[in-house]
């Protein structure tokens, strides 16, 4: 296998050894006293270079150890200068061509730390044949990420003497790189000044990405860029900081050191560790209040709240999350729709990720919004509230752990049991080693439990009541301001909040049903028409809405005791009338017929005989989709009280059934006194005229339900609920359904072509055609002379210009003697 | 005998010796160019070019080729007509129609153009007399030049060539840029050496002799005459053969022809009784049409030229209805016919009002009578002159619009078998439009609705499905145009967008009482019985708005008291005629609970007596209806399911219009109609 390799391989191939290293840092000093001199090695190509050097890594360990053994004895020094020339000078080659966007420098500087890594790492496992420990950089970070800290600090100190040295080469080169840029900074034009920072910048962020530890200190450089005053810069530093901050932010929070233990003596890994902790801390929490500063300028503005919520969404779990938080939080009701959405975006993820952080960021977000609508008294933009949707609750925590409390004890058992059985056969001190083994078991896993984020179902119970309290406790600040008489003004948070409380109304306390009930009846109540006695007004939408709800609630907490919720049907009853098919929302009406009508149980014939005609005769003045809907309504009412079908049969002895009310009455208010049973459905025979057919069929098919045994009624039970029948005759579906059909006419009755008009008075055509003779005569006259005019101005002119042109011509004839003369001469 | 024999000759090579008569014409460019250097420029010109040279040879006397030769006998009238012939048929392929190139005079005509040489002094005008004194002294210069040296008269001769060259493409320059017809005039450019001028004693005569003995070669004449008077003022004045001597003679000959072509070529053929497409074919199958052909042709193509020249709408009316009685004569030249299409087609989009209507009734002739290819042609050109017509509405122009419309829905009626797919395919367009609106609701396409092109266009085809809605199946067409008017409403809600609305309301109001489909329009007439104006507005900008001509309330009018009471008194207006068309029907009452409700509620809201009364009125109206139909229905024994008892259902009440509420209707109308008067 090895041999096989050789043969690929070019047989100079560079390979690194451990004597090798040290004559490097040698000349790393070297080339960076000498950088003219070592200019010739940054023309090297690389490529070639770095491939050798990836495929040497390709090879397994032993491979490679015999590889080395080989190759040392080949190896040049001057070549090893060169590859290790190479790697410094290497990110300074590649800036011109990197932006600032992570992903692919990140990538370059990889590939680049992997040539590195390897060939460091050779020499690592000649010296200490530690192979596990070969990884490339990046993995090990990520490994580190989700290992545990002693791993990685072990695994830091490590790294850190293993590239110690070359770091520092790394560093004074960086250092000689800005006294140049310093000396030349004042030659150069803004725009080439404008272009070396933004190398500067990306140089940084590729040292900070390609080795945090050694670079940390970078990261104040960075800062003190975004102090610049083009904005431009700012703005590229602020992002190219956030590219760093997101890449290098540790998977856990930092906690700082004590006084008690900064004073005790640590090794100096630890002590390396702790200052890189420091240092990334402290400048994370100056990025962040530079950035909070910069959110109030206009110009970096949407910059900053980008780069906030973008911090938000990926390290939730870190330090100073409140105070990201609490900046994103106030402009989730900014009126820059961009800035809206970014901010929202980040709230809603935050949400959703709860793995993330634990919920605790979802309780304070939570609660910061509550503070913010409490602070501007309601008055924010919609969507602010609208986050709240995303918020996911987990009903079974509780139960999950009650069911596991149940079920550890009976494992116990049966171990114990399988225990029992074996103790007759073990001996005590397997007994006794057995029992150690389960202690530390749970030790371990009671360990892990505080390390790991998941906290207890009990904290999750916690806090996740904490969050819904404080949602409904928004929700319902907001009710009680549309209520409030003295504020007049709009809401626009109602909506929202009345979808929020309808889904989640199967949280709400049962302490407050009654509360909300009274609120969302006061609201639905509201209407235009008695404004000057509430002060307020809400559109006919948020009213069914606040009827919607309420069902809601009600059936979702209360299924058994069937209150009944005899004034919302009264709303509703009157809404219909309110109901403005271009102004208000036709899906929410929709939506309240199917939760009001369609989906309740109807036991009050009365009302039901209302509702039939009250639907019917709103499809009568409404659209198709609207006439639809109802008409759903009104056939699935007439299916279930079979009763009601008395309305379709014009019957003089309906008057039995009437009840209290022998007449109808067309504009009572309440359904229950509009004597509805006593009228026949007159609606659907002109309905039976309309001209969607659809409607007419289906106006057709409730016509004749009267007739239908009561016992099949069920097999017809349709099963469109009416916001399904809504949206399926809306106006664009109105439009699809006649398109793609070429239709030829199938004639009725043949009419003779083009004998007779048939939209004009032909009596009127046949006179507009006197024309007087006369006057059309003198007409041509006029015309023959104006016409002879412009003939005769044309024809002067033609002439004139030859004659013109004749004369000029004498010229040329006076030449041509004369020349000629001359030719004779 | 010589004529026969050439006559026969012609034919022959005509039908046999296509390649001779190429090559013929090939060696009689180049001929050209040989003999006479004026006209060496003329190889470049294209084929219509050359056939010209094949006229000239003919009386060019140098001319010895064979052929040639045969030709140069026959110089008469028949030869006319048989050159005519031939031109006509070589070119035809081309769309290049000669006419009667070359105009040698009957002995009579000549005569007289003898004896009358009495030219009448045109008045110079002011600037054409300037030119001429100016011209005068140059002329004198040049004169003087050449007798000082008269050896650059000699000069200038060898040199005039040159000149006229350049001289000839001027004009050949100048007569391309005009219309295409007068190529045919650059023919008699210089074959006429001696012009004939035609005077008003010989025009006379000609009459005289055209309606006594009725003949051909006369009617040659008198056509040729009425072809330079058509072509009088293009620039091929000074070279058609025939003058016209004075003004008298040009509207001699252009009445006289115009007037009498249709009889006396209809007299020659032996035609009696009106011609239609079945018959048309047979005329041209007699004897008689070959003489008459060249004839016919020519007349009609100098009466389309006369069409384009003029600017008048009275000629041009004189001239279209002429045209009109002769119409079925163009179906035998297929060419003339689709230029007859095009120019009435013009002039019926953008003429006034007669003539517009004077241009209607030639294409719907057309579309009517012709082949039915003609009425496809009709179809999209009328179409399209109407979209292109119809991007404004004014006061002034809504009339015109309107006769646009109605005769575009006359003329698509005429054969809705041919028409429905377009129609069907042009209403589709108009919903796809709509339907990316209301999907994206983009500036643009919004605006692009929001136009009167869009509603005229189905302000057309709602007229369309009224009319042919009893005759012919049209339901598809009938739900798609309601769905676009309902959308249409949908997409511009508002105040502002109430003319639109109320626009679309009509429609809907017409379709339906057309198609007696139940179309429900009133929740799209609440909306602006909730719409609130400034009551306190000051009196001052009381301004009538007439929503009709108008799609949209500019913002400040939004709260203006007029807008308010013309919004609502229109909104009236639509309800009561939405009622109108129910109110015998058995579900009256019911379909009026809502709006009554409503009106109710408005009237006890609004402040202003100026709409209290008509409402208040309205109401009374509709609730005494209600009434009635209550009363009479208590009677009825059928329910709702019986149709054919509802359908009965007062109907004689209906036949007889003895509601109540159908004289209030009519009151309505009456007084909006006097309204619209006043405006």
């Amino acid at each position: 296998m090895g041999k096989k390799k050789k043969v690929i391989l070019p047989p100079d191939l560079p390979v690194i050894g451990d004597d090798e290293i040290q004559v490097s840092d040698e000349d790393l000093e070297f080339i960076g006293r000498n950088r003219e001199y070592a200019g010739f090695l940054t023309r090297l190509d690389t490529k070639s270079i770095d491939r050798h050097v990836t495929r040497v890594a390709d090879h397994k360990e032993d491979e490679l150890e015999s590889l080395y053994e080989k190759r040392n004895r080949k190896a040049s020094l001057l070549r090893l200068k060169e590859e290790e020339d190479k790697l410094h000078v290497d990110p300074v080659d590649a800036l011109p061509v990197k932006t600032l966007d992570g992903k692919l420098e990140y990538r370059t500087a990889d590939k680049l730390k992997s040539g590195d890594r390897t060939s460091e790492n050779k020499s690592k496992d000649d010296e200490e044949d530690a192979g596990g420990l070969k990884l490339t950089k990046p993995e090990k970070r990520q490994k580190l990420k989700k290992s545990r800290k002693e791993a990685k600090k072990l695994a830091k100190e490590q790294e850190k003497e293993n590239i110690g040295e070359e770091e520092k080469g790394n560093i004074g080169e960086g250092k000689l790189h800005t006294e140049v840029l310093a000396k030349v900074e004042e030659d150069l034009s803004s725009e080439e000044l404008f272009r070396k920072k933004k190398i500067r910048l990306a140089e940084i962020g590729l040292q900070l990405l390609e080795n945090p530890e050694e670079n940390i200190k970078a990261l104040k450089e960075l800062l003190q860029i975004c102090d610049d005053e083009d904005h431009n810069i700012v703005k590229l530093g602020l992002m190219s900081l956030l590219a760093v901050f997101k890449d290098i932010i540790p998977g856990y929070r930092i906690r700082l050191p004590t006084e008690k233990e900064t004073e005790m003596t640590v090794s100096k890994a630890v002590r390396q560790q702790r200052f890189y902790e420091s240092t990334l801390l402290r400048s994370y929490k100056e990025y962040l209040t530079k950035l909070i500063a910069l959110e109030k300028q206009p110009s970096v503005h949407q910059v900053a709240v980008r780069c906030l919520c973008s911090l938000l969404d990926a390290v939730s779990h870190f330090n100073f999350r409140q105070s990201v938080l609490v900046s994103v939080v106030k402009n989730i009701s900014s009126l820059d729709d961009t800035i809206r959405k970014l901010c929202c975006e980040a709230i809603r993820s935050l949400f959703l990720n709860e793995g993330k952080h634990g919920g605790e960021a979802t309780l304070e977000a939570v609660r910061l919004i509550a503070d913010q609508v409490k602070f501007h008294q309601c008055q924010l933009h919609p969507d602010s509230i609208d986050v709240f949707l995303s918020l996911m609750f987990d009903e079974d925590i509780g139960k999950s752990e009650a069911v596991e409390e149940e079920v550890r004890p009976k494992k116990k058992r049966n171990w114990r049991a399988q225990d029992g059985l074996k103790e007759v056969q073990t001996s005590d001190r397997k007994k006794n080693k057995q029992e150690i083994m389960t202690k530390t078991r749970e030790e371990v896993s009671a360990d892990f439990k505080a390390v790991s984020f998941a906290p207890d179902s009990r904290e999750r119970k916690r806090m996740q009541s904490e969050t819904l309290s404080a949602v409904f406790e928004t929700y319902f600040r907001i009710l009680k301001h549309s209520m409030d008489p003295s504020t007049s003004r709009s809401h626009p948070l109602l909506a929202p909040s009345l979808n929020g409380l309808g889904k989640f109304s199967h949280f709400i306390d049962l302490d407050f049903m009654g509360d909300l009930l009274r609120c969302l009846k006061k609201l639905a109540g509201h209407s235009n028409h008695n404004v000057s006695s509430t002060g307020t007004c809400l559109s006919v939408s948020e009213r069914l809405q606040c009827c919607i709800v309420a069902f809601r609630v009600m059936r979702n907490n209360l299924d058994a005791l069937n209150v009944d919720l005899q004034d919302f049907f009264i709303h509703l009853y009157n809404l219909l009338l309110e109901y403005r098919p271009d102004r208000d929302h036709g899906e929410v009406l929709a939506e309240a017929l199917k939760t009001m009508l369609w989906e309740g149980k109807q036991h009050d014939m009365q009302r039901a005989a209302a509702f039939i005609k009250r639907l019917a005769t709103f499809s009568l003045s409404h659209g198709s989709a609207e006439a639809m809907a109802a008409l759903v309504t009104l056939k699935h009412l007439l299916q279930k009280n079979s009763k009601c079908r008395n309305l379709l049969e014009n019957d003089a002895g309906g008057g039995s059934l009437a009840g209290l009310v022998s007449k109808y009455q067309p504009d009572a208010t309440d359904p229950n006194l509009s004597g509805a049973l006593a009228s026949v459905l007159w609606e659907l025979s002109l309905l039976m005229k309309h001209y969607n057919p659809s409607i007419s069929t289906m106006a057709t098919s409730i016509s004749t339900m009267a007739s239908m045994d009561p016992a099949h009624s069920q097999v017809f039970l349709s099963t469109a609920s009416p916001l399904e029948a809504f949206t399926d005759s809306s106006l664009e579906q109105e439009l699809l359904k006649t398109t793609g059909k070429p239709t030829p006419s199938s004639y009725k009755r043949r009419r003779e072509i083009g004998n007779d008009f048939v939209i004009m008075d032909p009596y009127k055509m046949g006179n507009e055609n006197v024309v007087d003779e006369d006057e059309v005569r003198r007409k041509l006259e006029d015309h023959f002379v104006v016409h002879k005019g412009i003939a005769e101005n044309e024809r002067l002119r033609r002439e004139l210009n030859y004659t013109l042109s004749s004369i000029s011509l004498f010229e040329d004839y006076k030449r041509e003697k004369r020349h000629k003369k001359k030719g004779k001469r | 005998m010589a004529k026969k024999l050439g006559k026969k000759a012609r034919k022959f090579a005509k039908k046999n010796l296509q390649s001779v008569m190429k090559r013929k014409r090939k060696l009689n460019s180049m001929f050209k160019k040989k003999s006479t250097p004026r006209r060496g420029n003329t190889d470049s010109l294209e084929d219509s070019k050359k056939l010209k040279h094949v006229q000239q040879v003919q009386e060019d006397p140098k001319g010895l080729i064979a052929e040639a030769d045969v030709f140069s006998h026959h110089l008469g009238d028949i030869f006319n007509e048989q050159e005519e012939d031939l031109v006509e048929d070589v070119s035809e392929s081309d769309g290049y129609l000669s006419e009667d190139s070359e105009c040698p005079y009957i002995s009579g005509s000549e005569d007289e153009n003898c004896s009358e040489e009495k030219r009448d002094s045109v008045l110079l005008q002011e600037p054409n007399r300037e030119i001429h004194e100016e011209l005068a002294n140059q002329k004198s210069k040049l004169d003087e030049l050449c007798v000082k040296d008269p050896k650059f008269s000699e000069f200038l001769e060898s040199r005039r060539s040159d000149l006229h060259k350049s001289r000839s493409e001027e004009i050949y320059s100048d007569e391309e840029d005009a219309s295409s017809m007068d190529e045919d005039s650059i023919q008699e450019n210089r074959t006429s050496n001696g012009c004939k001028v035609l005077t008003s004693s010989t025009v006379d005569v000609w009459c005289w002799l055209v309606m006594e003995q009725p003949n051909a070669s006369v009617l040659t004449n008198v056509i040729n005459g009425f072809r330079a008077a058509c072509h009088y003022g293009v620039g091929s004045d000074e070279v058609s053969p025939q003058k016209i001597a004075d003004r008298e003679v040009f509207s001699k000959i252009l009445t006289f022809i115009l007037h009498e072509a249709d009889d006396i070529f209809r007299r020659l053929m032996g035609i009696s009784g009106s011609l239609n497409k079945d018959n048309i074919l047979k005329v041209t199958n007699k004897s008689e049409w070959k003489t008459m052909r060249p004839l016919i042709k020519s007349f009609l193509r100098s009466s389309l030229f006369l069409l384009n020249q003029e600017s008048d709408s009275q000629i041009l009316m004189f001239v279209l209805s002429r045209l009109r009685s002769s119409i079925m004569f163009f179906a035998a030249f297929p060419s003339l016919a689709k230029k007859l299409i095009k120019i009435s087609v013009h002039l019926w989009a953008t003429g006034d009002e007669s003539l517009s209507a004077c241009s209607f009734l030639v294409i719907r002739d057309i579309a009517s009578k012709f082949p039915s290819d003609y009425l496809d042609i009709c179809l999209t050109k009328t179409y399209g002159a109407f979209i292109a017509n119809c991007k404004f509405m004014e006061s002034a122009s809504s009339k015109h619009i309107e006769f646009l419309e109605n005769s575009i829905v006359e003329i698509y009626s005429l054969d809705i078998q041919r028409s429905y797919q377009k129609v069907f395919f042009s209403v589709q367009q108009l919903a796809s439009i709509l339907k990316q609106a209301l999907k994206t609701k983009k500036k643009d396409e919004l605006k692009m609705i929001h136009s009167w092109q869009y509603i005229n266009c189905i302000s057309i085809w709602v007229k369309f499905v009224c009319c042919n809605f009893k005759n012919y199946d049209t339901q598809p067409l009938l739900f798609l145009i309601i769905g676009v008017l309902r959308g249409v409403a949908h997409l511009f809600p508002g105040p502002r967008y109430l003319p639109l609305r109320f626009k679309c309301v009509k429609m809907l109001n017409h379709l339906s009482l057309s198609c007696g489909v139940f179309i429900p329009v009133a929740s799209m007439l609440f909306d602006c019985l909730e719409h609130k104006g400034n009551i306190n507005a000051d009196r001052s900008q009381q301004k009538q708005i007439d929503l009709s001509l108008s799609l949209k309330v500019p913002k400040h009018l939004l709260k203006s008291r007029g807008f308010q009471e013309a919004s609502i008194l229109l909104a009236i207006q639509l309800l009561s005629e939405h009622f109108s068309q129910w109110c015998y029907h058995v579900s009256f009452p019911e379909l009026a609970t809502i709006p009554l409700i409503l009106l109710k509620r408005f009237y006890e809201s609004t402040t202003l007596e100026s709409l209290r009364r008509p409402v208040k009125r309205l109401m009374d109206q509709v609730q005494q209806n209600s009434d009635f139909i209550q009363r009479k229905r208590d009677e009825a024994s059928f329910s709702p399911k019986d149709e054919p008892s509802v359908d009965s259902f007062l109907q004689l009440e209906k036949c007889n219009k003895s509601a109540s509420f159908s004289r209030f209707y009519a009151s309505i109308q009456q007084t909006s109609i006097s309204q619209k008067a006043a405006n």
